[in-house]
């Protein structure tokens, strides 16, 4: 017991004061807490609650305007033209009572467009009625509302809802209703942009005060210096995002009102020419009233584009096609002629310079614009590609320069004949083959490059189907049966169907199997007369920086040079004998085309084709058979400037007398002499237009000329370091 | 008659009433928690049943004397490790994992049940029965004694913290170092050791925190990425994204947005997630302000000077020692709970002692209450004899 005392004691000495210091600890660390506490609530409490009532939204205020495109001679094309527009930026938790109080307020000062109001529909008016008056409370009994569900009742009103209800209910405030009911929080949305009136813009503006979220501004339109002319391919711009590509804008920051190119030039641009948009700091307040904003960020404009095309040029080719379509139609069988293309390359850069497909419809007598046709239709091309076929002998070593064939019937195994038209030639030449365009020449490379001679009849023992792909690689280094480089995921290579027999392949030499594109033939044919090199397809020439000053361009930020995709590997003598057959074939006393090109100021060389090809007949119910009339070319024939392909389908149907004139020569003919003419202009206008133009332009014309000059220079400043030294 | 009044006067009324204060506090902050609709139960009703079982828990403790607690340390310690590692092995259907940790058994109807809740006021037991009796063993104190003291205090310690830990429950473990820091202050253990043991800690600790933030590539492959994670969301909320920096922002703007007088009952704004349990805190900060908040705070100090008043008056040093105990674990607790609400801590998930919502948090501090209602009740009996040997 004394001993426990003892202890307690001992114990006790040092308890109290561990137990206080304890006690000691405890309280500065509530001391902290607290203190920590007064630094949170007091010091900082109104910084959290300007926090806790704010929030801050980052939103994507107007785009801004487009960039615009410009023709080959700057000349503006593609532009934007202001328009006055209003727009309502909704709050943030929008409630559609609210919404159709602004509606209704907006409604005396706005007249909405006719097509806006047509869109109006008997249920947007039910759902505003409903609005109107209580949620419609008295259309359903008390028992209904107890036995059915919310979404039922709601039904059930809209159904008792008559036209006796919303007849009172006006339209205009409808159609705003209806655009602002669907807008985006905080995101200004137009209401109306088309059409605003000086009046009803002073109007809104002086009444913007009772009018919470409504604003005027300044929205832009899209307009077009030659109307209609290329418009296919310079594509369109609408508002709100294509549904299939929604995600992939929204990663880039679009908002889904937003104005995108929807197709063609427009589109493939999309990143060039839409700009960066200014970008709206929106704070509100906690219910969603806009407190404040602010610009974070400055928009800049979308860049300018340059086109390769020549507008006055592509308007004159879209001016033939219609015409020659128009011409030809009243000739007896040629009910099933109604289109036409032209592609104009520089075979030299790839530029191109006109790229026209029109369409017509002989019932509404109209025309519709088909440009797009060049690279996305496909149809055989006939003895066009002859020239493909004879280089291609050369280079299996199957034919070379001058190898002479005997033109003839050829009886094939199972009874077909190939013949050239008219009567068989006997021996001829490479180049006799080509003037005159015989199929029996094309045909025998063909048996040469199996390994076989032709006899009459004899069974074709080929290994047919590795020879098919090995022909097509010969006919793709000119850009036939392969994509030609113009960039537009929709281009067409055309049908490359297996073929059943090896005479299949002999008619695949003089075009009648595979099917190409306008685009490819004259990309083919620019081929030959850039003496072999393909280049790629450039509709855009230089991205330039905007101008807000609209009467000069912008400083150029990128310039595409021309692109060499391949080049064909022959000899240069091997060319020049194709080139000199094309030329034949215009300039030759047997000439297929030696009736046309008289009225051109320059030499052409060419190649004209016919294939058969089948329509449906919807009345006959049945497919008749009519023939692609094509012809591809280039001018000058000593120094191309110019290559060129037609192709007009389903001229005339068989059964009948032809059409006594070969359509797609015509064209060809008629877009040498335009393109002439054009530059001509060009050049007066030029030389009109002051001294000092007239010397530039010359001084540019000589650089382009030749290299010699650049040459020239390189030499005299080289000369003059030297002098220095 | 007499027997009965007596009874009446030893009981610890003063403890009671800051209890009754505590469950008042929790059921405003509970019922206003729950108004974001986000549960489906009613936590109100809950937790008064929970702290009815808690009434009934004191008055079972209240049945044994301090002694008997004494003497029964070593078993429960026991018992507590033998449950532990029973959770540890147990299969997942009746000790399902949450958020990664195995802490809980399941039992059925019942709901969950923390062991480790339990394990601290065991440990507390244990440690204090290895205190009262090292001292009575060593009544003279060498350099010697008092590590070889310290020793027993670590080697008690580790079990329990290395079972937890494994868990992994690192807010739980903190809570019992702290039980054995508070308990080794009070031990007697002399400054010479308690000095330079404290700061080589302290400095270690503060040192793996800085590394943590200045050179993060020397530890990554030592610290786990989510502890990381903890430490950065918790130095810089606005800028590291993820669940706990969020929380803590949300948290900071509740509490920060009550300001001084608060926004009065059930008009909060903010909504912070584990608002009824680990975050209620948030709830009296943004409700009642910092007036509110400090007379809570205030009432766990209360609780505290209670606790260490009971501890200087005992006549048993073991008592004194649970009661040391008690509230190293429950400052712990309430400075670990509403410092992370205010960015003074990182975020650990440890509740609120008497306010959050949470069975065995509750049950584990009422059981820990219970004892001190005990030490209290049975304490008067020995008074008298000790003021008369006086």
């Amino acid at each position: 017991m004394k001993n426990k005392k003892i202890d307690n004691k001992k114990k006790k000495s040092h308890l109290p004061t561990r137990l206080n210091l304890l006690f000691f600890v405890v309280f500065l660390l509530f001391s902290g807490l607290v203190l920590r506490l007064g630094v949170v609530q007091i010091v900082q409490g109104k910084e959290f609650k300007r926090q806790v009532e704010m929030t801050d939204v980052e939103s994507v205020n107007f785009s801004v305007p487009r960039g615009e495109m410009y023709d080959n001679d700057y000349t503006k094309i593609v532009y934007n033209v202001p328009q006055k527009a209003i727009t309502y930026t909704p709050p943030k938790h929008p409630q559609p009572k609210d919404l159709l109080k602004v509606a209704k307020d907006l409604a005396p000062y706005i007249q909405m467009p006719e097509e806006d109001i047509k869109k109006v529909r008997e249920r947007d008016l039910k759902d505003i009625w409903l609005l109107e008056n209580d949620n419609g409370d008295e259309l359903v009994t008390k028992e209904e509302k107890e036995k059915y569900k919310d979404k039922e009742i709601y039904q059930l009103k809209l159904d008792r809802v008559t036209e006796e209800h919303t007849k009172t209910i006006d339209k205009n405030v409808a159609a705003i209703y209806g655009k602002i009911y669907n807008a985006t929080a905080l995101t200004p949305t137009i209401i109306k942009n088309e059409g605003v009136t000086d009046m009803e813009y002073a109007m809104i503006s002086e009444n913007l005060g009772d009018l919470p979220g409504v604003d005027v501004t300044t929205d832009w339109q899209r307009a077009y210096t030659y109307d209609d002319t290329f418009k296919g391919i310079l594509g369109s711009v609408k508002p709100g995002l294509p549904e299939e590509k929604v995600d992939y804008y929204k990663a880039k920051g679009y908002s889904l009102n937003d104005r995108v190119g929807y197709t063609y030039l427009e589109s493939y641009l999309e990143d060039i020419l839409q700009g960066t948009k200014t970008k709206v700091r929106t704070v509100t307040n906690k219910q969603g009233e806009v407190v404040e904003q602010e610009i974070v960020s400055e928009g800049k404009s979308g860049k300018d584009v340059v086109l390769t095309i020549d507008m006055e040029f592509q308007a004159k080719v879209e001016q033939i096609i219609k015409e020659e379509i128009l011409n030809a139609i009243p000739y007896p069988n040629n009910n099933y002629l109604n289109k036409a293309f032209a592609v104009v390359l520089n075979p030299k850069t790839g530029e191109v310079l006109s790229m026209a497909g029109k369409q017509y419809d002989e019932k509404e007598r109209t025309w519709s614009d088909f440009a797009s046709g060049t690279f996305t239709a496909a149809f055989e091309p006939g003895s066009v590609v002859k020239g493909a076929t004879v280089l291609m002998g050369y280079q299996d070593g199957a034919i070379y320069p001058g190898t002479v064939l005997r033109d003839e019937v050829m009886f094939l195994p199972g009874g077909n004949t190939i013949r050239s038209a008219g009567r068989s030639m006997g021996p001829i030449n490479d180049i006799k083959a080509l003037e005159r365009s015989s199929n029996v020449y094309m045909a025998k490379i063909v048996y040469a490059m199996a390994g076989d001679t032709y006899v009459p009849r004899k069974s074709m023992n080929w290994n047919y189907l590795n020879l098919v792909e090995k022909m097509r690689s010969y006919y793709a280094q000119f850009g036939l049966g392969t994509t030609t480089g113009i960039g537009f995921d929709n281009e067409a290579i055309g049908v490359q169907n297996d073929p059943d027999n090896p005479g299949k392949l002999l008619y695949f030499s003089f075009g009648q199997f595979d099917t190409y594109t306008t685009l490819q033939l004259a990309q083919y044919v620019a081929t030959i007369a850039n003496d072999g090199y393909r280049m790629k397809p450039m509709l855009v020439k230089e991205i330039r920086e905007p101008n807000p000053e609209d009467d000069e361009l912008g400083p150029i930020i990128e310039e595409f040079s021309p692109t060499v995709l391949n080049r064909v590997d022959v000899k240069k003598d091997w060319l020049e004998r194709v080139q000199r057959g094309f030329y034949q074939v215009v300039n030759g006393s047997q000439g297929t085309a030696r009736n046309y090109f008289k009225n051109v100021p320059v030499t052409v060389a060419g190649k004209t084709g016919t294939a058969e090809s089948y329509v449906w007949d919807e009345k006959l119910r049945k497919g008749v058979k009519t023939y692609n009339i094509n012809f591809v070319g280039y001018a000058p024939y000593d120094d191309p400037e110019i290559a060129f392909a037609i192709v007009v389908p389903n001229v005339y149907n068989s059964g009948g007398p032809s059409l006594p004139y070969n359509i797609s020569a015509r064209i060809g003919e008629r877009v040498v002499e335009a393109y002439y003419e054009t530059k001509e202009e060009k050049q007066n206008q030029n030389n009109d237009a002051n001294g000092e133009g007239q010397e530039e332009t010359e001084d540019n014309e000589n650089n382009d000329a030749n290299g010699d000059t650049v040459t020239d220079n390189n030499e005299a400043t080289r000369q003059e370091v030297e002098d220095g030294e | 008659m007499e027997d009965e009044k007596k009874d009446v006067d030893r009981f610890d009324w003063t403890l009671a009433f800051i209890l009754f204060l505590f469950l008042v506090v929790s059921l405003i902050a509970i019922s206003s928690a729950q108004t974001h609709g986000q549960y489906a139960g009613n936590f109100v009703i809950q937790q008064v049943v929970w702290y009815g079982v808690g009434a009934f828990i004191i008055a079972v403790a209240m049945l044994f004397e301090p002694d008997q607690y004494k003497k029964l340390s070593w078993i429960l310690y026991g018992f507590g490790i033998f449950i532990l590692v029973f959770l540890h092995f147990a299969p997942e259907s009746i000790a399902e994992p949450r958020n990664g940790a195995k802490s809980w058994f399941t039992i059925p109807k019942v709901g969950t049940i923390q062991p480790s809740e339990f394990m601290k006021i065991f440990l507390i037991l244990a440690l204090s029965r290895v205190i009262s009796d090292h001292h009575q063993n060593y009544k003279l104190k060498t350099l010697k004694t008092e590590f070889w003291l310290l020793g027993k205090l670590i080697l008690t310690t580790l079990p329990p913290l290395g079972m937890i830990m494994l868990q992994p429950d690192l807010g739980t473990g903190l809570v019992i170092i702290a039980i054995a820091a508070g308990m080794m202050l009070v031990s007697g253990i002399t400054w010479k050791i308690i000095v330079p043991v404290f700061s080589v800690i302290m400095s270690v600790g503060a040192a793996i925190i800085l590394i943590m933030i200045y050179f993060p590539e020397w530890v990554e492959s030592f610290i786990p990425q989510y502890q990381l994670a903890r430490i950065y969301s918790w130095l810089d909320p606005y800028s590291y994204s993820s669940h706990e920096g969020y929380q803590l922002v949300t948290s900071l703007q509740a509490i920060g947005s009550g300001e001084i007088f608060g926004k009065g009952y059930m008009d909060k704004e903010v909504y912070v997630s584990d608002r009824h349990t680990d975050f209620i805190f948030s709830v009296i900060g943004e409700e009642f302000g910092f007036i509110g908040a400090s007379i809570v705070i205030c009432i766990f100090f209360l609780l505290i000077y209670h606790l260490i008043k009971v501890a200087l008056d005992a006549n048993s040093p073991f008592d004194s020692y649970v009661c040391a105990g008690i509230i190293a674990m429950t400052t712990f607790h309430v400075f670990q709970n509403v410092g992370m609400t205010i960015q003074l801590l990182p975020i650990t998930g440890i509740p609120l002692p008497f306010i959050s919502y949470g069975g065995s948090s509750l049950m584990g501090n009422m059981l820990a209450m219970g004892i001190v209602f005990s030490i209290k009740f049975y304490h008067k009996k020995f008074m008298f004899s000790t003021n008369t040997e006086d």
